[in-house]
Formats: C-alpha cells, structure tokens, sequence
C-alpha cells in the first residue's frame, strides 16, 4: 500500500478512508474538548483511521475503539501519513 | 526528578486506611473504569442487584449502592458509579463519579478500596484512568472485564506484568458470565487495595522542574499539597497564558512565574497544551508493548460489516424509520392476542363476583368501580411488556450508541448532538430515566434543553391512552400490506412528539439557551448478541412496576372515582343522568367550557382531570365511568372500546368520541405534561422549581394550541361527524 496521495499534513476531515494516519496537532479552539480527544487516546502521535463516513460526520478507529465524531471536530485534527511524523 | 507529593510516595498514604475490627463502619468499596466496560454487570454479579445495564457508554448516570457479602462473612458497602474516562470531568455524569473517588463528595465517604474495572479489549484507554488512580495512591484492585471478548478479538494480557508494573492486583473476569467474581470478592476481602506505583511516567525534563517549582509556589501561596498541587501546576501550565489574567484566585506572585514558565517552555518548543497526557500515554504504550500482544485482524470486523449498512448516509434512516414502525406495528398485532386472554379473564372475575356479591353498593363499587378500572389498564401489559422487550434489544446490542450517531446531523440543525438523541430515544420507555441520562451532556445549557424537551417523546404510559382510542376509532385497515392504519397512527403519534421534542429543542437553542456548536464525539461499542437474561430483568422489573402501579394508586382513584361518579344518589334516573349530576360529572362539567374549543365534553373533562398526575388514568377512569354507565347489570361484556364508540351524550345526542375527537384527544396527550413524577425529577435535577414550572407551561400551551388547530381543520374539512 502506498501513502502517496496522503497530504504531509492534512486533516482527519480529509484523511482517506481505511488507512492509518498519525495525528500530528489537535487545534480545537475550545481546550476542554482538544483535552477530552487526548483522553480518549486521540493525542499527538497516535494513529488513528476513519473507517466510515455519515452524514457530516465519521468513524474512526484509535486503539482498539471505534469512535464517531462530526467533521467539523475531525477538521481541527492535523495528520500525516505514517513516515513524515518522524520529523515532526 | 522530584515526586509529585513526598507523602505518597514513602508509603504514608500506601496502607489501605483500616477500620478497628469490628467497627460497626462497614468498608466501602467503589467501582470505577470507563464508560460501557462492564462496571454495572460487575456490580450486579457481586451483589445480586438488577441495576441497569446497556451496551451504550453512559447507561449509569448516577450512584448505586448495595451489599457486598465477602467469603469470612465481611459485609461491604459497594458502589458502582458512572462511567469516566479520566479523573478531569467534563460531564455531570462524570463529575459525581470522581468526586466521590477524590472525596469530595458531601454525601459519600472516599471509597476505602477502588476496584476500577478495565476492558480487555481497551487496555491502553483504560490504563490512562488507572495511571491518575495511581497518582492519587487510591487503593486500587483491577478487574480486568471482557476477557472472553479479548479472546475472540486475538488479544492476551501478561497478568503477571501488568501486576508488577503497577503493583496492584490485577483479577481477570467476565462479568455478564460471573467468572472470576469470587476471586475478586476474595482479593477484595483480603483489603490488596495497594495503592500501587505512583507516577512512573515521566514528563519532558524542563516541563518537570517547571511542575516542581511551581508545586512549591503553590505550597508556599496555597497550601496546595500533593497529587492536587501537582493536577494544579498542570493545569496552570497547561492553560491559555492569555487566561491567567482572570485566574485571580491564584497569587500574583505565582501567576507572574507561570507566566515565565509559559515563555520558556515555548521557547523550548514543548507543546504545553499535550505534554502532559502525551507523557502518559507514553509509558502507557511502553507497558503494553509487553503486557499486551494482539494478533493483526485480517479482513473487516463484523462491528464494521454492520456499520457500514447501518450507519450509511441513506440506509441508516431507512433502517431507523423501519424499526420504529416495526415496535409499534408489532405493538398491535402481538400484543392482541394476550390482550384479549387477559381482557377474558377479567370479564369471567367481574361475572364471578356479580355472581357471588349481592346487588348493591358494595358489588358495584367492587365489580364496576375498582376491578373496571384496574382491568382497562392492566389490559395494556402485554403492550408495556413489548415495547421494554425492544427498547432492552435496541439497548443491549449496541444499536442506542449507532442511533445517535446518524441522528447527530437531524440533532445538530436544532442545535444540539447526537448525543442528545439517547436521551429522547430513552424517552419513549419513559421521561424519568430520559431526564437522568441528559447527565451525560457535558454542555449544561445542551443539557437543560434535552431535558424540556424529553417529556415530548411518548413515553409507555401514553401508550394504553393512544391504543385505547386506536382501537375504538381508527379503523383496521391494512396499508401496504405490512402495516395497518392503527399501527401507521400510533407511529405519527409517536412520530409527532419526536417533531415537536425536536422543534421546541431547536426554539430554546435559538432563544435563551444559545451556546457554542454542539460537538459529537462518542464511543461505539462492538455489536452483539443481546444478553437474555439481561433483558429479561430489565422487562420483568417494568412490568413489575407497571402492574404494582395498577393495584395500588390506580386502585385506589378507581375507587375513590367511583364513589365521585355515584354519588349524590339520584334514584330513578337513568345511568347517564346520574353520573352527569354526580361529582365527578360535575367536575367534568366544570371544566367544560375550557376544553369544549378543543371538541372535548364533559365526560372527556373527568378522564383529563384524574390523569393529570399520571396518564394511564384516562384509560381506567374511562373504564370505570363507563362500566358505572352501563344500564347492563350483568357484569362488564360490551368491551370498553364498544361502550365508548357508541356512547351518546344524553342531552344532545351527539356522539362523546367521534374519530376526530379520538385524534384531538391523542394529540392533546401527546403533548401535556400530565405526569407528576416528571415534575419531581425535573425539579431534582435543575434544583429548582423555575424550570419544571416553565416546563408545565410551555407544554400545556402547546397542548392547547396544537389541538385546537387540529379539531378546527378536522370540522372545516368535515370530519366531525
Ligand atoms: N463479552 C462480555 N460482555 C460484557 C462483560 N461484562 C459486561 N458485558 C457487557 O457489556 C455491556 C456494558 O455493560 P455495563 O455493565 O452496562 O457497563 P458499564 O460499565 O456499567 O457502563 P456505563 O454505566 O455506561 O458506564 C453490556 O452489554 C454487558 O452485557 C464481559 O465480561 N464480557
Ligand atoms: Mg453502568
């Protein structure tokens, strides 16, 4: 598999489906809500893959759990495909 | 590196605080862990309880407290608690949780032994959780759930290694199958609360002298000791430097250091806001790189297979739409048959009776009064009995959570989540434990919102009131082969409280409980097969509740409506004439004039007066005025719905139920309020009457309003008759 067309830094919004991303920054403005996503496993250097897409909003594995959230929430999580984070 | 607290470290605070031997102060032992990890089976299997339990995070919402009977006949005090996934709160659920486990709970005392419960399936999660517990030098046992379903999803722990890594005790379990319970209840009996390894990760060099010298200041300004300096020196170097401006409580001396703090750790490019949960997370990651393996997957979970039809953008209303009118066809034509055994058997009781009881007041008082009420509502049981069986399926399988899930776009145009839609979907069983799950909203103005809205959704006690009216009015037919008129009008019953919940939830959003855009963030849980036994519990306690409702208040206002439709005697006059002049057609009469606009009679006026506190009234208050009318002396044949259908008023002549009256009267209980113990746990849960009142209001007027525009379009479209 390869990650060519995973931007170097993009959104989990924008993330293609089905395949492990790295999460690189979470900048939600409200820091409870950034501290909750770290809580749940969703923290800086995490992988993270969104398996399904709903009505404005998707499914995500972290860990062993799947999660849904809305897409505006998965716009403020910055990824990037597995290789590039090393540099981050 | 400096420990956080010294105490906590040189064992002062490690030795499970013990009681005197025979102290009459039994042990409390509390159950924590994450949401949906099993705490409440748990619970359950160790104290023979029937709490609630669901395949959704959040079914708990609030303490539970039973008896634990340890193996050397020790008794304990358990506890089990909402579920949380870290010891900073965000909801109210999750607030009474830790504050009883931090002690700072007015009512409770600090738990003397903490079993936190962590899914197999979930180590890395739950160990974040265990890793603040550790921090605190809580005395700690793990229950380490789900095993069997980390088995079948290829994963294997290292007991001994998670035990040594966190030096507590570590019983593994599965709890809806009781294993490994009396292990626990021996671990915990032997008091093995150690309190464990405190704080083994470790924090980035400078963020930890920073954390060290800011702990002093706090000491030195606050007296702040301890783990809670240190959870507050994250905190402050964690926060907006913008904010500190604000924070006034804290001494200027040590906000102006935090400050500095913020520079230099910027300047050294640590991301303040992550360090923190970053760190833990990488020991935590560390420890499972040995304590855990996990065999990869190949291919698709069928979690996954399922969601990918039932959460998909189309399909999953489509589904949705279809197990909603599946409950309420099924409603009517399952439920007939018993209906009608149990509908026999009170006719051959009442035959019974008239046959052994004299003519009299007390043969008519027993036969029409007291078992004319009771039996009209006990009738509905096989339909209570249903409507739970599907709403423990629904609850139990993991489909609540996926509901939410495709409901959050729906929720989100009236400005709330997803998440709010459990709530309201809770409803349908009942407003109660609706209200009580809105603790799950971290969002205390989403919160309130969900919660005036939620007595909207048609709870079970409508439901004997709309299938009475059904029954007798709306004719059987049968539209598109599957479904009926009946079933398709009780589904746009229900189906008009969800619009007006959600029409009234978007009004409030747009008025005075405005807010920031609601964001859904929620754990799925795997599909599986509902547990039986669980759901059978669950269906026998409502059915319980419903049927000790109807032989005790029920039974009562039946016959304290009787004596009220019987008296004052008027010898000689017809049965119709005497209830109209007898107190209760009085008081029908009374009101009258108000609902008249609404094409209700006086009649209609006695069952909305005595179903004000509770709605399955009507229908016994129908049953017994209805029997009492009956010039019929021979027990209660006419079934009540004939009774009703035909029964004219005896001035006029016109019909009391028309099919219009039938629809006016669904609508109007659709959306009253009408339920006493709404009020009482409205007003617990906002502690204050300002909301519940408002609540009676704006219901009352929509009640009002709606039904009155129905009645009138009904006659201009010449339906009256
Ligand atoms: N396979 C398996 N399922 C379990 C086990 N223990 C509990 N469950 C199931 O897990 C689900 C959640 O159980 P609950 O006891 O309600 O979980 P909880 O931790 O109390 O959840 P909240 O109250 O929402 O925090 C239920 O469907 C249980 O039947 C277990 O050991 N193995
Ligand atoms: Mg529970």
């Amino acid at each position: 598999m390869t990650m060519t067309n995973v931007q170097p830094h993009t959104t989990l919004a924008n993330a293609p489906l089905g395949r492990a991303v790295r999460i690189t920054r979470l900048h939600h403005p409200r820091k409870e809500i950034a501290t909750r996503l770290r809580e749940l496993g969703m923290c800086e250097n995490a992988l993270i893959r969104c398996v399904l897409r709903g009505n404005g909003n998707m499914i995500c594995e972290v860990q062993n759990m799947r999660i849904g959230l809305d897409n505006r929430l998965a716009g403020s999580i910055m990824v990037t495909a597995p290789e590039e984070a090393g540099t981050a | 590196m400096t420990p956080p607290a010294a105490g906590s470290r040189t064992g002062l605070f490690r030795t499970v605080r013990k009681h005197p031997a025979g102290a009459l102060k039994a042990r409390t032992v509390a159950l924590v862990g994450n949401p949906n990890c099993g705490k409440t089976t748990l619970f359950n299997a160790l104290t023979g309880l029937r709490q609630r339990v669901g395949n959704y995070p959040g079914v708990t919402v609030e303490k539970k407290e039973g008896r634990l009977a340890l193996q050397d006949g020790i008794q304990c005090t358990l506890i089990d608690l909402p579920g949380t996934y870290s010891l900073l709160a965000s909801a109210p659920d999750e607030q009474i949780a830790t504050d009883i486990l931090l002690g700072r709970a007015s009512h409770t005392a600090r738990p003397d032994l903490v079993v936190c419960v962590v899914d197999a399936c979930n180590i890395e999660r739950s160990l974040y959780l265990v890793s603040q517990l550790l921090d605190r030098s809580v005395p700690l046992v793990i229950a380490l759930n789900m095993v069997d379903a980390a088995e079948r999803n290829g994963i294997t722990v290292r007991l001994r290694v998670l035990e040594r890594e966190l030096g507590v005790r570590v019983v593994p379990t599965v709890a809806s199958k009781r294993r490994g319970v009396e292990e626990l209840k021996r671990v915990i009996g032997q008091g093995a609360g150690a309190a464990g390894k405190s704080r083994q990760w470790r924090l980035p060099e400078p963020v930890q002298r920073e954390c060290d010298e800011l702990i002093g200041l706090l000491d030195e300004h606050h007296q702040l000791k301890g783990p809670d300096a240190f959870d507050e020196a994250a905190a402050l170097l964690a926060t907006d430097t913008a904010d500190l401006e604000r924070m006034v409580r804290y001494d200027p001396v040590l906000r102006d250091h935090v400050r500095r703090d913020h520079q230099r750790l910027e300047f050294l490019g640590v991301d303040r806001r992550s360090v923190f949960v970053e760190a833990r997370y990488q020991w935590i990651r560390t420890l499972c790189a040995e304590a855990v393996s996990q065999e990869p997957r190949n291919g698709d979970t069928l979690t996954h297979r399922i969601d990918r039809i039932v959460t998909h953008r189309v399909w999953g209303i489509v589904i949705f739409a279809g197990i909603m009118a599946l409950l309420f066809q099924s409603i009517f034509t399952w439920a007939a048959l018993p209906m009608a055994w149990i509908h026999d058997g009170f006719d051959a009781l009442s035959l019974l009776l008239t046959r052994i009881i004299p003519p009299g007041d007390l043969r008519n008082l027993l036969v029409r009064g007291a078992l004319g009420g009771v039996a009209a509502v006990v009738t509905f049981l096989p339909q209570i009995i249903l409507l739970f069986l599907f709403i423990g399926v629904l609850e139990d399988s993991g489909y609540m959570a996926r509901a939410a899930f495709i409901m959050d776009r729906v929720m989100g145009r009236v400005g709330l989540h997803g998440k709010s839609f459990i709530p309201l979907l809770s409803s349908f069983a009942c407003a109660i434990p609706g209200i009580m799950a809105t603790r799950t909203i971290e969002n205390s103005k989403d919160r309130l919102a969900t919660m005036l809205v939620a007595p909207l959704m048609s709870c079970s006690a409508r439901l004997p009131v709309y299938t009475l009216l059904i029954a007798a009015f709306i004719p059987a037919r049968s539209v598109l082969g599957i479904f009926t008129a009946a079933g398709l009008t009780l589904l746009s019953m229900y189906g008009l409280g969800l619009f007006a919940a959600l029409g009234m939830a978007w009004l409030f959003k747009k008025t005075f409980l405005k807010s920031s855009v609601p964001v859904f963030l929620m754990e799925l849980p795997e599909y599986k097969i509902p547990s039986i036994r669980s759901v059978l519990v669950q269906v026998a306690e409502r059915a319980y509740s419903f049927l000790h409702r109807a032989g005790t208040i029920i039974l009562g206002a039946s016959i304290l409506l009787w004596f009220l439709a019987s008296y004052p005697r008027m010898d000689g006059a017809l049965p119709a004439e005497r209830l109209q002049h007898s107190y209760a057609g009085l008081a029908g009469r009374f009101i009258e004039p108000v609902i008249r606009p609404l094409g209700f009679d006086w009649k209609v006026g006695i069952g909305l007066v005595s179903s004000l506190l509770q709605r399955e009234m009507f229908v016994s208050t129908m049953g017994t005025i209805y029997n009492i009318d009956n010039a019929n002396d021979e027990g209660g044949q006419a079934s009540l719905r004939d009774r009703m259908n035909s029964d004219r008023d005896p001035a006029t002549g016109l019909p009391t139920f028309t099919a219009l009256t039938a629809v006016c009267l669904m609508v109007y209980y659709v959306l009253a309020m009408q339920c006493l113990s709404t009020v009482a746990v409205m007003r617990r849960e906002t502690n204050s009457w300002r909301w519940p009142a408002f609540q009676i209001a704006y219901m009352s007027a929509l009640a009002y309003g709606v039904t009155f525009v129905v009645y009138r379009a009904g006659l201009w479209l010449g339906l009256g008759g």
